[in-house]
């Protein structure tokens, strides 16, 4: 039962962590299987599409990890930025926005701040790897929007992220 | 002179072993007391017309909870009662109400005329056996009959501990529903018993933090409306809301007030830093108080406008400063271990209530404004953003259970650490602001 | 003898005219005063009220919910001020000799101390894997509503409430002493310290009661009457104000007083430290500064009570002295809470000995809150 819920839970945070993508940003945004740049042998918009979002997320991996109080990026996070960086490089119609996220153990505004800290050290970073900044937004979420809701250091090492959101094309 | 030395011990002498002593006043000191809540009791207010019982009862009931929530005073129930009151004018039978140990006694009068009402009052010492402060009338109309009651509170808990109520006041908040994961959050408006609960906003976009201004009148909040957090302020009479600042690319939230109902302080994060900015909103110019690459969030101006008391991280841990309005050199005064977040200066300027976080637990606490005398009130999982009543003496927070089951709920103190008890709300709720005590 | 006589006669006539005047001087009129309703004006409560009325249509939907239109608040007759005719009650005073024991009829308060703090204590053993030790929490003082000089624990449920702890007192107990039968009473549950939620959690070594904040005062062993004579007196020296001399003065003035006074009730031997003592902690026991104002806890009151002579106040009789350190309303409700313990605890009487009346059948007793502000 509790793991049950746990995971409707889990599954409804991460549909989320596509869903948050705000609507006042430009264009229509882009979730799992609706859109995909490329055709091509792969079912288009699959994992096993290159170019696909779910491949973005699933295969390059769309988050970083923070320790806690931290906006250090990690060896292992400056690893999963690195393939970020070779996929907007080739997939140069995409734009994203980086939401920067906090446990829920700290206060309202110094995790906003906090998270708009670790949001900045992926964009700083993905800039520093050649995408242009033009590209990249930010956003901060602070505790409001966890990925996991447990109240365990296994869910806060979670829920301390950057997640690189994808959007639509440059030019609309 | 030696003289009379000796004329005096003569007749010391005399008057000891011979004589009564005449007694001066036995003079003693008292320096220890009880500290409890006085016992009071507010017997159904007497119906002066026809069809007016039910308001009675329902106003004496207000007042009664009023007095009682505030941790300062102890109903005693009706069932106690030896002798009832049928007469606002008639002499009250003091006697009876001692023998029940009621030492203050509410006794009102209600007229109910179609849409109009009319409260009377009066409040009485019951062992010296008179009034204390004259009896008071209130008009207005049925629909506002709980503020009548909460005025009334007001009066005997101003008259009984000399300074002034709360209770005719309202909170704006937070409230929340939906699991953890996906909450939906909205602003809602309430007296400040969780009567009335009005919602302000739908929940279709992230609200926080709302904030009063010092009349009352308006509300600051951020919201992520546009996708981004921008603070809005929003008009409590008509609902009418408009965004405060709209740059691109930067994230605007934590707004306060000053005092002056004009200027309003906030953090701004650009790039990987957060600092404190001023803006007059009427004309919409901003001045930068802060420049530091630290964190510097959560800014609460002193009652006096003249300083602001702040959190920031400058130190490697969030710390509270103080720093002159309009910036300038921050003075340190938080040093006890672990983080301090949210201060909120008390209205009547001498202390600052905070979030502490410190081993695994928060709390709500006070400290003086040189950092010295702290005082944690509470202790949980996740104890937050504390507010004061308008008198300076109770302090409204936010508490969250913990795990996915996890709710939140608004919670009061008074600011000894006694009284700690939930505020219904119809959902759960956070970050409450409290309104200053209506006119 | 001449110089004492004058010396005497200043004194009682300085003293007489303060106790007559000193009520003159007080800020609060004596409550018998004719009182009036004072009136708020309908309109303007009605618009206060129409004000509040606006946000109402904001329904759960929100967002831009017109304004209803604003209920025009009726007008209200403005004849208001005619209200003012309800008839000044009587005061009623009862007197003195009240029969009715204090608290019986109160059935003690249905656990409403422990009922606010409830939510919090106990942590599912589930989710206990901290560090905190839990099992501490029973032998900490249990939050109490009520904060006393001495902690006193939980009260038998059957005992009525009442500050002096009494025995139930049966016949067949005393035998042939003809007694009244007493009914149990205790003190309500009371903590030496107002105890947080977050002072609560203490680790084990804590876990013992804490010891009252202070044992009772050692009062200085030889205390005559003389010293305390001084303060009239001293008004009366002219040229100096030595020790000795005052002194002398103050000796001159009691012996002269005892001369010149038919003594008409007993007077007896000084009053002991203990005696005073019992006193002291009887009023104690009934000053309740609760719901006392910050402002009112820096203020000292000193009040003067007439006994009669079976040991109770007379109620009619109770007025402010002097105040010192705060405002005058703050005063006036520290002076109130002064008079509610005198009356309050004096009602069955206090402990004072009989046979020596002439001693205390003035009272003057300084309220000094200080150590009561933050325990």
């Amino acid at each position: 039962m509790n793991t049950k819920v746990k995971m409707i839970l889990v599954a409804g945070a991460l549909a989320l962590s596509a869903c948050t993508n705000p609507a006042g940003l430009g264009g229509g945004g882009v979730t799992d299987g609706t859109a995909g740049a490329g055709t091509g042998g792969v079912i288009p918009g699959s994992v096993s599409d290159p170019t696909s979002v779910a491949y973005f997320q699933q295969a390059v991996g769309d988050r970083v990890l923070f320790v806690v109080d931290q906006s250090t990026l990690t060896d292992q996070g400056r690893a999963i930025l690195d393939g970020q960086a070779q996929w907007l490089i080739t997939n140069t119609d995409y734009t994203a926005v980086i939401e920067g996220h906090a446990d829920e153990q700290g206060t309202t505004a110094y995790n906003l701040a906090l998270g708009a800290r670790r949001a900045d050290a992926a964009r700083s970073y993905l800039i520093s790897k050649g995408i242009s900044g033009a590209r990249l937004k930010v956003v901060s979420y602070g505790k409001e929007r966890p990925a996991e809701v447990c109240s365990d250091e296994a869910c806060y090492a979670k829920n301390r992220r950057a997640v690189t959101v994808l959007a639509g094309g440059l030019t609309g | 002179m030696i003289l009379r030395v000796l004329l005096a011990c003569a007749v010391m002498l005399i008057s000891m072993s011979v004589l009564p002593v005449r007694a001066e006043p036995l003079r003693i000191v008292i320096d220890e007391g009880v500290i409890e809540p006085l016992p009071f009791a507010s017997p159904n207010f007497v119906a002066e017309n026809a069809g007016s019982a039910e308001m009675g009862a329902q106003l004496a009931r207000v007042v009664a909870a009023d007095l009682q929530g505030s941790g300062l005073f102890r109903e005693i129930p009706s069932s106690a009662y030896i002798s009832q009151v049928s007469d606002f004018g008639a002499a009250v039978q003091f006697a009876d109400w001692k023998a029940i140990n009621a030492q203050a006694l509410v006794t009102g009068a209600v007229n109910v005329s179609g849409n109009n009402l009319t409260v009377k009052f009066r409040l009485y010492d019951v062992f010296s056996g008179g009034e204390l402060g004259s009896g008071l009338q209130f008009q207005g109309t049925t629909d506002g009959w709980r503020r009548m009651a909460h005025k009334v509170a007001d009066a005997v808990y101003s008259r009984i501990t000399g300074e002034t109520g709360y209770f005719d006041s309202r909170v704006v908040y937070v409230s929340q529903s939906g699991p953890k994961g996906d909450r939906k959050k909205r602003l809602a408006i309430m007296d400040y018993d969780g009567a009335n609960v009005k919602y302000l906003t739908d929940s279709r976009a992230i609200v926080l933090a709302p904030r009063f201004s010092p009349t009352g009148d308006r509300v600051l909040y951020t919201s992520y409306e546009t996708g981004f957090p921008r603070i809005y302020v929003l008009d409590v009479g008509s609902v009418q809301r408009r965004v405060l600042e709209s740059q691109d690319g930067v994230m605007s939230f934590a707004p306060r007030f000053a005092p002056n109902g004009q200027t309003v302080v906030y953090s701004q994060a650009s790039g990987s830093n957060t600092d404190l900015f001023a803006m007059n909103i009427g004309n919409g110019s901003t001045t930068r108080l802060t420049s530091a690459p630290s964190i510097e969030t959560a800014p609460s101006f002193s009652p006096d406008g003249t300083k602001i008391v702040f959190e920031s991280d400058r130190s490697g841990s969030p710390q509270l400063y103080v720093m002159p309005a309009s910036g300038g050199e921050a003075k340190r005064i938080s040093f006890g271990q672990g983080r301090y977040g949210t201060p909120v200066w008390s209205p009547r300027g001498d202390l600052v209530a905070f979030t502490k976080q410190s081993k695994g637990r928060f709390h709500i606490g006070v400290m003086r404004l040189d950092g010295s005398e702290e005082r944690l009130l509470t202790a949980s999982f996740l104890d937050e953003g504390p507010t004061w009543s308008p008198n300076g003496r109770v302090i409204m927070f936010h508490r969250e259970t913990q795990g996915a089951s996890g709710t939140s709920t608004l919670y009061s103190v008074d600011i000894s650490g006694r009284n700690l008890r939930p505020v219904r709300t119809p959902e759960g709720g956070s970050e409450p602001s409290w309104s200053p005590l209506q006119k | 003898m001449d110089v004492g006589q004058v010396i005497s006669g200043t004194g009682h006539v300085a003293l007489i005219g303060w106790v007559l005047l000193g009520g003159v001087f007080q800020s609060e009129p004596l409550p018998i005063e004719a009182t009036e309703v004072s009136v708020i004006s309908g309109a303007d409560f009605a618009a206060l009220i129409a004000g509040q009325d606006a946000p109402s249509s904001a329904t759960d939907v929100a967002q831009p919910a017109q304004p209803d239109p604003v209920d025009d608040a009726p007008d209200v007759p403005q004849t208001s001020d005619s209200v003012a005719e309800t008839p000044v009650p009587q005061a009623v005073e009862t007197p003195p000799a009240d029969q009715v024991p204090d608290v019986t009829e109160l059935a003690p308060p249905p656990e409403a101390d422990v009922d606010d703090v409830a939510p919090e204590l106990p942590t599912p053993p589930a989710e206990t894997a901290v560090l905190v030790p839990e099992q501490a929490e029973e032998a900490v003082p249990l939050p109490s509503d009520r904060v006393a000089p001495d902690p006193v624990a939980q009260p038998d449920p059957e005992a009525a409430l009442d500050p002096v702890q009494q025995d139930a007192v049966t016949e067949s107990d005393t035998g042939e002493t003809p007694q009244e039968t007493q009914e149990a009473t205790a003190p309500e549950a009371a903590s030496d310290q107002i105890v947080t939620e977050a002072e609560k959690p203490a680790a084990a070594p804590n876990a013992s009661l804490r010891p009252p904040s202070r044992p009772s005062r050692p009062v200085p062993a030889a205390q005559t009457p003389q010293p305390e004579t001084q303060p009239q007196t001293q008004t009366t020296q002219d040229d100096n104000s030595s020790d000795t001399d005052a002194a002398v003065q103050a000796a001159l003035d009691a012996a002269l007083n005892a001369t010149n006074d038919t003594p008409t009730a007993p007077s007896g031997p000084p009053m002991s430290a203990g005696e005073k003592d019992a006193l002291r902690v009887a009023v104690s026991s009934c000053w309740n500064v609760g719901s006392l104002s910050s402002d009112a806890l820096q203020t000292t009151v000193t009040v003067s009570v007439a006994m009669s002579q079976d040991g109770k106040p007379i109620a009619s009789s109770v007025r402010m002295l002097s105040s010192e350190g705060g405002t005058a309303s703050a005063a006036k409700q520290a002076y109130e809470t002064a008079r509610r313990a005198i009356i309050r605890c004096g009602a069955r009487g206090f402990p004072l000995p009989a046979d020596k009346y002439d001693q205390w059948k003035e009272i003057e007793m300084t309220f000094n809150p200080e150590r009561m502000r933050i325990k």
